[in-house]
């Protein structure tokens, strides 16, 4: 036992003093954050590998666009039960990824949407600072639910009528239940990794060394943020698949180019450790949100105008003639299957 | 708009899709010339994607930088050597090692040798891997099974802390593995640990003679480094204590039970319970209510170890919340104004009646001094810092790491140099009493109790009570 511990602390050593020596950059201490991070990672998270992304693709249940459909509605819905539920942001969007990476392990058709929404949100609050209550979570997600909600608006003024989101005790009771079998599923299959690391303060403190490119404070963070923040529904899972520190310099840029704002000369991300291919990758995968959203909305009319559920799921997969059991994706009948889409030519 | 030659990306806020793919195109162009590549742009496009999620992906797997084609695989717990050839990474954020986006193993991989111990957060055993056969201790998180709030946030911050401490004087966290009841909510949960076979505390209760003033310095140093490490990382651990300290065959000394520990900024975090560190451990502004501390209540509790590796007994062994910090009085003296300004606004305090100031007088100074015949000056100096009542007063974990004590002779003893002693780990539970760890809920209000009598009683014995003095 004592050789294979001491195996693992010389390996560690030595993945720490081969790796490539720390530069220091004009105002950034780079070496005293270059050992801090070696030591904690803070400021990573874990990734999925190319392998995990392309078996989630290639093994899901669901075409392409209904999965996208399906994780950009979540993600919306963590916001909004989020905003109910006063969180700041800086714990909503947490959830947001570990809703995201749960789902790059598990199917998401193995569990409710909502369900696994409230239960993201309601471990990531119950492990910071702010505590919800499953109550509160479960109150928040039948309110969220009902015709009431705001979230989905019609074009009717809102009436608001408490008794359609009203909750009996046996509603809670079974809420919960679900709820909390699927915060241990969900931290089990994460094997109990919940630390994410956002990249809102990095954005911050990168700024601030760009001096905020000569713009009002104010006006390039909001800009910053919300582009961070849009990049949480991005049906590519850019937090996922790419580190903190590349978001937060995508997103800068981004903010830059709508500001028109004067950038350095030089290929200052590089400074950040971003190269050019992931930034370019990063920048594009940003500005796309909004028109993925919107085609979203054209092509699947039920999106945004009521909760996305797994039976409306289903009832699209039979009204395409594709079948959902299993994980397996099989057409019913390819010969109805070809039939259906001439007729629809 | 700014359009550089440099920076291709500023034209893309037309039709970005379209500027990306054109840009792939050039890139593809130039990467022909390389490489000779004949590939096609879509596929060039889903390998560059692939590649860069992969680059970000792992940087212990540093040097795949300009290797896109490199099969996509696990990520590898060893890292590569760097090969020469590459250019350098710029990819600075290491992504933890040990952590990947796949579910935990089930517990069936290990095999239960025997208990070690119950704490209040959980029971302890130790475990062999079947595959490996390497031994560790395996702690199993207390779950209930009907409770209204899911998993103990205790035991999740245990483990969220524990993945990310890479420190050779804190215990290591290996994995977490779950019970086959998958589903069941109170599925249970284990934390693989690795194996350390003493705790410090059964050594000083068993040990017939005390350790060498060249141990206790290595000790104490190795604890102020682990210490130092959580407090630079923003961990308070809130529970140190003689018992949650591992000591290993080789004089290795790692910080356990982090199941009291959390996150906190860097200023003093507001509306922090006060019901962390046992008693016989806890500080003084802890007991007098305080919501909003910081690094120093380990600090203090160091000073509690400190006492206890020399004693050889806990240092101040108070039956209750009153008792304690009135023997905590007696130890270090009454708190004036000047020894420590801010202690009349916390809760507490307006309870406490102090013995008027001329009284006062003889009561204020510190006995360690006289309680620790053996210390050096420089030793009883430490002591008296750390056991300083006013908290912004006690040295930094790094601080004392520098203390002069350390440098004086004897010397600390090299950890290879310190005596074994037979495991207890092994062969049975532990028998001493000491409190337990606080359980959440069980709220402690010093006022209810009747202070001004306990300091009533503290006058009139005045004489007695500080005779410790003449030890």
């Amino acid at each position: 036992m004592i050789c294979a511990s001491d195996g693992i602390e010389t390996s560690r050593v030595s993945s720490r003093q081969t790796g490539i020596p720390p530069r220091s950059y004009n105002g950034i201490n780079g070496q005293k954050i270059a050992t801090t991070l070696a030591a904690m990672s803070l400021f990573a998270n874990p990734l999925a590998t190319p392998s995990q992304l392309y078996q989630r693709a290639s093994a899901s249940s669901l075409p392409q666009d209904l999965h996208e459909a399906v994780f950009v509605a979540t993600q919306c819905l963590t916001q909004a039960a989020g905003r109910l539920l006063q969180l700041p942001q800086s714990v909503t969007a947490q959830a947001n990824v570990v809703l995201a990476r749960y789902w790059v392990v598990d199917s998401p058709m193995a569990h409710e949407f909502s369900d696994v929404s409230a239960a993201t949100i309601y471990l990531v609050s119950k492990l910071g600072p702010i505590p919800r209550s499953p109550r509160d979570v479960s109150n928040v997600y039948a309110y969220l639910a009902s015709a009431n909600s705001q979230l989905f608006p019609t074009d009717e003024p809102p009436k608001n009528d408490p008794r359609t989101y009203y909750q009996s005790e046996a509603d809670y009771y079974a809420f919960q239940q679900r709820m909390l079998s699927l915060e241990a599923r969900i931290l089990r299959s994460l094997s109990f990794d919940t630390h994410v690391a956002l990249p809102h303060p990095l954005a911050i403190t990168y700024l601030q060394t760009l001096d905020f490119l000569s713009q009002p404070r104010t006006t390039v963070s909001l800009r910053v943020l919300q582009y961070l923040n849009t990049a949480l529904l991005s049906p590519q899972m850019l937090y996922v698949t790419h580190q903190p520190h590349a978001l937060a310099t995508a997103a800068i840029y981004n903010a830059a180019r709508d500001l028109g704002a004067k950038m350095p000369e030089h290929e200052w991300w590089e400074v950040f450790d971003v190269d050019r291919e992931e930034l370019g990758f990063l920048v594009v995968a940003m500005r796309s949100v909004e028109g993925w959203m919107q085609k979203l909305k054209d092509d699947i009319p039920s999106f945004g105008s009521k909760m996305l559920t797994r039976s409306l799921i289903e009832d699209e997969l039979k009204k395409r003639g594709l079948r959902v059991d299993g994980g397996d994706t099989a057409a019913v009948d390819e010969e109805d299957e070809v039939m259906r889409m001439m007729d629809s030519r | 708009m700014s359009t550089k030659p440099k920076s291709r990306w500023a034209n893309t806020e037309e039709d970005a899709e379209l500027d990306a793919k054109l840009k792939l195109e050039k890139e593809e162009k130039r990467r022909k010339k390389a490489e000779k590549a004949q590939k096609l742009a879509e596929e060039e496009a889903a390998r560059r994607k692939a590649a860069a999620a992969q680059q970000a992906d792992n940087t212990n797997l540093s040097n795949d930088h300009d290797d896109p084609s490199r099969p996509s695989k696990r990520r590898k717990l060893t890292p590569e050597p760097p090969s020469s050839s590459a250019p350098p990474r710029l990819l600075r954020f290491d992504p933890p090692s040990s952590s990947s986006l796949a579910p935990s193993r089930s517990v069936d991989h290990y095999d239960k040798l025997n208990d070690i111990e119950e704490g209040t957060y959980g029971f302890v055993a130790r475990a062999t891997e079947l595959s490996t056969g390497r031994v560790v201790a395996i702690k199993r998180l207390k779950l209930e099974a009907a409770d209204p709030n899911g998993l103990p946030v205790t035991g999740l911050r245990e483990i969220q802390i524990l993945k990310r401490c890479q420190h050779r004087n804190v215990v290591k966290l290996e994995e977490v593995v779950v019970g086959n009841d998958i589903g069941k909510p109170d599925n249970s949960i284990f934390l693989v640990l690795e194996f350390v076979e003493h705790d410090l505390k059964s050594i000083l209760d068993d040990m017939p003679e005390p350790f060498l003033s060249s141990e206790v310095k290595r000790l104490l140093l190795q604890l102020a480094s682990g210490v130092s490490y959580l407090h630079e990382n923003y961990i308070l651990h809130r529970d140190l204590k003689t018992s949650n300290l591992l000591l290993s065959n080789r004089g290795l000394l790692k910080i356990a039970d982090f199941g009291m520990a959390r996150y906190v900024g860097e200023s003093p975090t507001p509306k922090l319970t006060q019901l962390v560190v046992t008693l016989w451990y806890r500080s003084p502004e802890l007991l007098l209510g305080t919501r909003s501390y910081a690094s120093p209540v380990d600090m203090w509790s160091v000073g509690c170890i400190f006492g206890e590796l020399i004693a050889r007994e806990p240092l101040l062994q108070g039956s209750n919340e009153v008792d304690q910090i009135s023997k905590i009085f007696q130890l270090c003296g009454f708190p004036t104004d000047e020894s420590w300004p801010s202690f009349r606004r916390l809760p507490n305090a307006r309870s406490l009646r102090l013995p008027p100031k001329q009284q006062q007088q003889s009561a204020t100074g510190s006995v360690i001094r006289a309680k620790f015949p053996s210390l050096t000056t420089a030793g009883a100096s430490l002591l008296n810092s750390l056991l300083a009542l006013d908290p912004d007063k006690r040295p930094s974990a790094k601080e004392m790491l520098e203390h002069e004590y350390f440098r004086q002779d004897p010397k600390p003893k090299p950890e290879s140099l310190f005596p074994t002693f037979p495991s207890k780990a092994g062969q049975e539970r532990r028998r001493r009493h000491e409190p337990d760890a606080p359980v959440r809920g069980q709220a402690v209000a010093l006022g209810d109790v009747d202070f001004s009598g306990i300091f009533q009683g503290r006058k009139e014995e005045k004489g007695a009570g500080f005779s410790l003095r003449m030890v």
